[in-house]
C-alpha cells in the first residue's frame, strides 16, 4: 500500500508485543525468497524496534560463505534500503550470521546445533530458536526429521518451524507431510505460511466482518445471491517456469491464497479471538466445502492457458513460448470454478473461485453480490436494477466499496448505483507492513492465528481433490483453453457464470 | 479475569533459608518441569489503600494487593467522608493518609504476593518477588516461597513452564534489612522488571536500592508529587535506565483518538496550523495532561517558551498552568492546563477530562478537534464560538484494564529501553510544570 503522507501523531503509536529473544535460523538462505522478502522484512522489524536486542539471523545453505558474505550479499540486495538506512543497517547487519548447512548431512546438523550454542552464548538468544524452512518442498520432510533427530525441536516451547507453501501437492502428499512434520513436534510448533494472510486487507476481512453488527445478520443465504473471488496477475510465470510446470494455478493459488479468502469469508464467528477458535472455524467451513458438481468436475471447473498477445509494440510471450515451459504444456495459467458450502448459512449459494496470470488489472477481491429487491418500484437508469455489491478490495487500492441504487438525479424516479468507497490509503495515508513483516513477527511470538493448521491444509486439499484427480487420470475432460494475454480469460469461464445467468464482474 | 492463586500452598521459611530450599526446589521436585526462561518480576506492593479500609472496617480482607470495584467504591465514600475534594481519587496517597488517622484494628489474612493474575502468569515469570510492607512499622520480616506453574487452560497456547513466587512481609524496617537477600534471588542472566506499585514519594531510598539498572523500571507517574514523579521519570530516563510508565500507558486511548482524527491526508496538513491546545484535568495532579500535551508538541516540533501557573476560573477548581510553544514556522501555540471538578472520579489521579486542538490554516477553515472522556461531558471546551470552526468530535473510550493488565501488556511488550515517546514526552512535561 503506498504511503501518501505521515500523520506525525501516528508515529510510533502502534503498541506491538516484543518478541522474546530468539535466533531465527533461514534454510536456503542463498535463495531468492531470503533476499526479496525475508531479510527486507526483518529489517523492517528491527526499524519498527519489534526484534528484542538478544537476536540472531543464521542463514544456512550449502554455499560456503561466510557471516560477512552473508551480510554483504544481503546488502547488495537491498541496496536502496540500506542506502536509506546506513545506521540501521550496521546494527541490523551485526545480528546476521551464516554456517554452511545441508540438511540432508548428519555431520552438518551436528555443526549447526554447536553454532546454535554459540550465538545463544554470544547474542544472549536463551535457546529460543525459529527454523524457517525455505527450501525446495520435497526437503520439508527430510529437513523437519533431521532438525528432530538433532533434538533441535525437542522443548516446543523454545523452538519452531515455519514452512513455506507448497504444502503438498494433494490431500495424500498433504497429510502425508503432516504426519511427518506431527512426528518431529508438536503441532504447536509447526507454522505453515501462506503470505497472503499476512495481508491488512485479507485480516480485515475478519474485523468488518466481526467488530461491525450491519453485516453479519445479513451475511447469509438469505440476503447473498452469490460470491465472486477473484486473484488477477497482469505477470506471467517468470523466472518460475520449473516450479509453475509442475503446479499450475490451481496448486499455487486456488488451494492456498484463494481458499484462505474462502474460508475468512464464510466461517462462523469464533467464540473468542483466540488462534484454535479462528482455526476451527476455519476448518469446519473448509470441510463443508465442495465442487458444484463432484461427480463431474469437469461440469464446474474451466483451465485456461494464456497464449501470445500484446500490441505490436509491446508483444506478450505465450506461455508455452516462455523460456523452461514445455512447448506442449498443459499446465494451467487460468483456473475458474465454482463451488458451495453445504452448511446452514451458506446451502445454496454459489462460490465462484478464479485465478490467472496475464490478465487484464493485478488485484484480489471478494464480492459478494445480495439478492435484488423483491419488487422493482423504479425505473433504472441503466436498464436493469442492480443489485447490491459489497467488494472488499484485497490489493490494489485496498480497502471496500458498497454499490447500492440511488434516485438519478431529474424528474421521475429512475434508480441508478452508485459506490460507496473506502479506502486504506484515503482514511489512514499510511503504509501497510508487508504481509512477510506481520507473518515473521507472529512466528517468533509463537502466535499461530494467521497460519494454517493441519486440518485446514488438508481440508483445503481435499476439496480439489476431485479436479487433482481428473487432471491426471483423464485431463482432455478438463482441457486448457488458450486465451489472449491481457483478456480476462478463455470464453468458457464466462460460460461457467453465464449458465447461472450472472457473469464475472469486471473491476 | 480471576486472579490465580499458586498451586503450592506458601511455605514459611526463615529468610537465610529461602535460596537454598529454591535451588533444592528446582533441582529435586521441579526437575521434571521447564523453568521459564523468561523474567524475574519484583513487585513493591504497599496497598496502603486496602490495608488502611481493612483496618477501618470499610471493607473485608483479605488483603490481595489488587483494586477491585469494592475497594475503589469504599475509598471514594471514605474520601468524601473524609472531607476531601470530590475530584480525589481514590487511589490517591491522601485516601490512605487521611485514613490512617482514622481508628481501627480490623485485620485480615495477608495474600499479597501469593496470588498471580491470569494477565501475568501468561508471560511465565520465572521468579515473582514481591515486597509486601504491613502498616505495623515493627513487624518483623517473614519470608513465603511457593512454586507455580500454569493451568491447564492456559497450556493450549504455548510451552509449560514453571516459576516461583517469593514474598517478603514485614514492617518497613524489617523489609530494609531483607533486601539483602533479593539480589541472589534475581537471576542475573534474565531479564528483571521492578514495579513500583506504590506512591514515588515514599522510601526513595528502597527505590533506589530495587531499581537499579539494568533493572527495568515501572512506575506510576500519577501517584506522588507532580514534581517527584516527573523529575523521577526524567533522572531515570537520563541515566539511561528502561523505565515505563503506567500513566503514560493510560493515554494510549487518548493519543490514538488524536492521531485517528489526523489519519485522513486531507486532514494532516492542518497540523502545522495548530494555534490553540486546552486540557482539561480532574483534580490537582496535572502530569497525565501534561505528557500528553508534551506528545503533541515533541511530534509537532513545537519549542516551549513559557511556562506559569494561572489561577482557574469559577468553572475550575485550584490552579491551572499557562504555556506558550513556538512552532517550527516561528508562530505561537497557546496551552492551557485546567483542574476541573468532577462528581465522581476516575481511579487514578489527574485523569484527563476533555482535550481541545484548533488549527488555523491560512487558506482554509479553522479546524477545532475535541475529545471528550467518555466518562463526563466537556461542554467547557466545546464554549467560546468553536461551533463556527470546522469541528471533529470524539469521544474517548475509558480505558477498561487492571493495573496487572497494562503490567502485563509491558512484559508482553518487554523492550529494553525506554520507549522514544515517552523518553521526549518527559522530559518536556517536566519543563512545563512551572516551579
Amino acid at each position: 500500500m503506498p504511503a501518501t503522507q505521515t500523520n506525525p501523531l501516528r508515529v510510533g503509536l502502534r503498541q506491538e508485543r516484543v518478541i522474546a529473544p530468539q535466533c531465527l535460523v533461514i534454510f536456503g538462505a542463498s535463495g531468492d525468497l531470503t533476499h526479496r522478502k525475508l531479510i527486507p522484512a526483518l529489517f523492517e522489524l528491527f526499524r519498527q524496534r519489534r526484534l528484542p536486542s538478544e537476536f540472531a539471523v543464521l542463514g544456512c545453505a550449502r554455499r560456503p560463505w561466510s557471516d560477512d558474505d552473508f551480510r554483504n550479499r544481503m546488502a547488495e540486495a537491498m541496496a536502496g534500503e540500506v542506502q536509506q538506512h546506513q545506521a540501521a543497517w550496521q546494527q541490523f547487519a551485526a545480528c546476521l550470521f551464516y554456517e554452511p548447512v545441508d540438511l540432508q548431512q548428519n555431520d552438518d546438523v551436528v555443526r549447526l546445533g554447536t553454532r546454535l550454542e554459540a550465538l545463544d552464548r554470544l547474542k544472549a538468544t536463551r535457546g529460543n530458536r525459529t527454523f524457517y524452512l525455505s527450501v525446495s518442498p520435497a526437503f520439508y520432510g527430510s529437513g523437519c526429521r533431521a532438525l528432530a533427530a538433532a533434538g533441535l525441536l525437542r522443548d516446543p516451547a523454545r523452538s519452531r518451524v515455519v514452512i513455506e507453501k507448497p504444502f503438498g501437492t494433494d490431500y495424500s502428499s498433504a497429510e502425508q507431510l503432516n504426519r511427518v512434520v506431527q512426528s518431529c513436534g508438536q503441532e504447536q510448533q509447526i507454522f505453515r505460511i501462506d503470505h497472503y494472510l499476512g495481508k491488512e486487507t485479507v485480516q480485515n476481512i475478519l474485523v468488518l466482518r466481526f467488530a461491525n453488527t450491519i453485516f453479519e445478520p445479513i451475511w447469509n443465504r438469505n440476503y447473498i445471491a452469490n460470491v465472486q473471488i477473484t486473484a488477477a496477475e497482469t505477470v506471467g510465470v517468470e523466472e518460475r517456469a520449473g516450479y509453475y510446470e509442475t503446479s499450475g494455478a490451481l496448486r499455487d493459488m486456488v488451494q492456498n491464497h484463494l481458499t484462505q479468502m474462502l474460508a475468512l469469508t464464510t466461517m462462523e464467528a469464533p467464540g473468542r479471538f483466540d488462534p484454535e477458535a479462528i482455526r476451527n472455524e476455519k476448518a469446519k467451513v473448509l470441510q463443508a466445502a465442495r465442487l458444484a458438481h463432484e461427480d463431474e468436475p469437469w461440469r464446474c471447473c474451466v483451465r485456461g492457458q494464456y497464449a501470445a498477445g500484446g500490441t505490436p509494440q509491446r508483444p506478450v510471450t505465450g506461455y508455452r513460448q516462455e523460456p523452461g515451459v514445455n512447448p506442449n504444456s498443459t499446465t494451467e495459467t487460468y483456473v475458474a470454478m465454482k463451488l458451495f458450502i453445504d452448511n446452514w448459512r451458506w446451502q445454496g449459494v454459489p462460490f465462484y473461485l478464479r485465478t490467472g496470470k496475464r490478465l487484464p488489472k493485478r488485484l484480489s477481491e471478494v464480492v459478494l453480490t445480495f439478492r435484488e429487491a423483491p419488487v422493482h418500484l423504479f425505473d433504472a437508469a441503466g436498464g436493469s436494477p442492480t443489485a447490491n455489491q459489497l467488494v472488499l478490495r484485497i490489493q490494489p487500492d485496498e480497502g471496500a466499496g458498497f454499490v447500492f441504487d440511488v434516485k438519478a438525479p431529474g424528474s421521475g424516479m429512475r434508480s441508478r448505483p452508485v459506490d460507496m468507497h473506502f479506502s486504506y490509503d484515503e482514511s489512514f495515508g499510511e503504509p501497510s507492513d508487508e504481509g512477510y513483516v506481520r507473518l515473521l513477527a507472529d512466528a517468533m511470538l509463537g502466535d499461530p492465528t494467521l497460519f494454517t493448521r493441519s486440518d485446514e491444509v488438508e481440508a483445503a486439499w481435499r476439496l480439489y481433490t476431485p479436479l487433482l484427480e481428473l487432471m491426471e487420470d483423464a485431463p482432455w475432460q478438463l482441457p486448457v483453453h488458450p486465451y489472449e494475454a491481457g483478456t480476462w480469460g478463455p470464453s468458457a469461464a464466462d460460460n461457467l457464470l453465464a449458465d447461472d445467468g450472472l457473469m464475472w464482474r469486471r473491476p | 479475569m480471576a486472579p490465580q492463586l499458586t498451586l503450592q500452598a506458601p511455605l514459611e521459611l526463615p529468610p537465610q533459608e529461602v535460596p537454598d530450599y529454591l535451588s533444592r526446589l528446582w533441582s529435586d521436585h521441579l526437575k521434571e518441569e521447564a523453568g521459564a526462561a523468561t523474567f524475574t518480576l519484583v513487585v513493591w506492593e504497599p496497598s496502603w489503600l486496602q490495608q488502611q479500609l481493612i483496618r477501618t472496617g470499610r471493607i473485608d480482607g483479605p488483603i490481595s494487593g489488587l483494586l477491585n470495584d469494592t475497594l475503589l467504591e469504599a475509598a471514594r465514600q471514605a474520601a468524601s467522608d473524609l472531607g476531601l475534594p470530590a475530584s480525589t481519587a481514590p487511589t490517591a496517597p491522601e485516601v490512605a493518609w487521611a485514613l490512617g488517622q482514622q481508628d481501627g484494628q480490623h485485620s485480615a489474612d495477608d495474600l499479597r504476593g501469593q496470588f498471580v493474575d491470569r494477565a501475568i502468569s501468561a508471560h511465565q515469570p520465572r521468579r515473582l518477588i514481591t515486597l509486601a510492607p504491613t502498616l505495623a512499622a515493627d513487624r518483623p520480616l517473614e519470608t513465603l516461597v511457593a512454586a507455580y506453574c500454569p493451568l491447564s487452560d492456559e497450556r493450549s497456547g504455548g510451552g509449560d513452564a514453571c516459576g516461583d513466587v517469593v514474598v517478603l512481609r514485614g514492617g518497613m524496617g524489617a523489609l530494609q534489612q531483607g533486601l539483602a537477600m533479593l539480589q541472589p534471588l534475581i537471576a542475573a542472566e534474565l531479564p528483571c522488571w521492578v514495579w513500583w506499585n506504590g506512591s514515588l514519594d515514599e522510601s526513595p531510598e528502597l527505590l533506589e536500592a530495587l531499581a537499579v539498572p539494568p533493572r527495568r523500571l515501572v512506575l506510576d507517574s500519577s501517584i506522588g508529587m507532580p514534581r517527584r514523579c516527573l523529575d523521577l521519570l526524567v533522572e531515570r530516563i537520563e541515566r539511561g535506565q528502561a523505565v515505563n510508565d503506567l500513566n503514560w500507558l493510560r493515554l494510549r486511548t487518548w493519543r490514538e483518538s488524536l492521531a485517528m482524527v489526523f489519519d485522513p491526508p486531507s486532514r494532516q496538513s492542518a497540523l502545522a496550523h495548530v494555534v490553540q491546545l486546552d486540557i482539561d484535568v480532574e483534580g490537582q495532579h496535572p502530569v497525565k495532561g501534561l505528557l500528553l500535551a508534551a506528545w503533541i508538541a515533541d511530534r509537532l516540533g513545537w519549542h516551549l517558551q513559557s511556562s506559569s501557573w494561572v489561577e482557574a476560573g469559577s468553572s475550575s477548581e485550584g490552579r491551572g498552568i499557562l504555556a506558550e510553544f513556538q512552532r517550527s514556522d516561528g508562530q505561537s501555540v497557546q496551552f492551557r492546563l485546567m483542574p476541573v471538578p468532577v462528581g465522581v472520579s476516575k481511579t487514578h489521579p489527574g485523569a484527563l477530562v476533555g482535550m481541545r486542538l484548533i488549527c488555523a490554516p491560512a487558506d482554509k477553515p479553522p479546524l477545532c478537534v475535541i475529545l471528550c472522556s467518555e466518562s463526563g461531558g466537556c461542554m467547557r471546551l466545546e464554549a467560546g464560538g468553536v461551533a463556527s470552526m470546522e469541528l471533529a468530535e470524539e469521544v474517548v473510550p475509558l480505558p477498561n484494564e487492571s493495573e496487572e493488565m497494562e503490567m502485563a501488556r509491558l512484559l508482553g511488550g518487554g523492550h529494553d529501553s525506554t520507549n522514544p515517546l515517552l523518553a521526549a514526552a518527559a522530559g518536556l512535561a517536566a519543563k512545563l510544570l512551572p516551579s
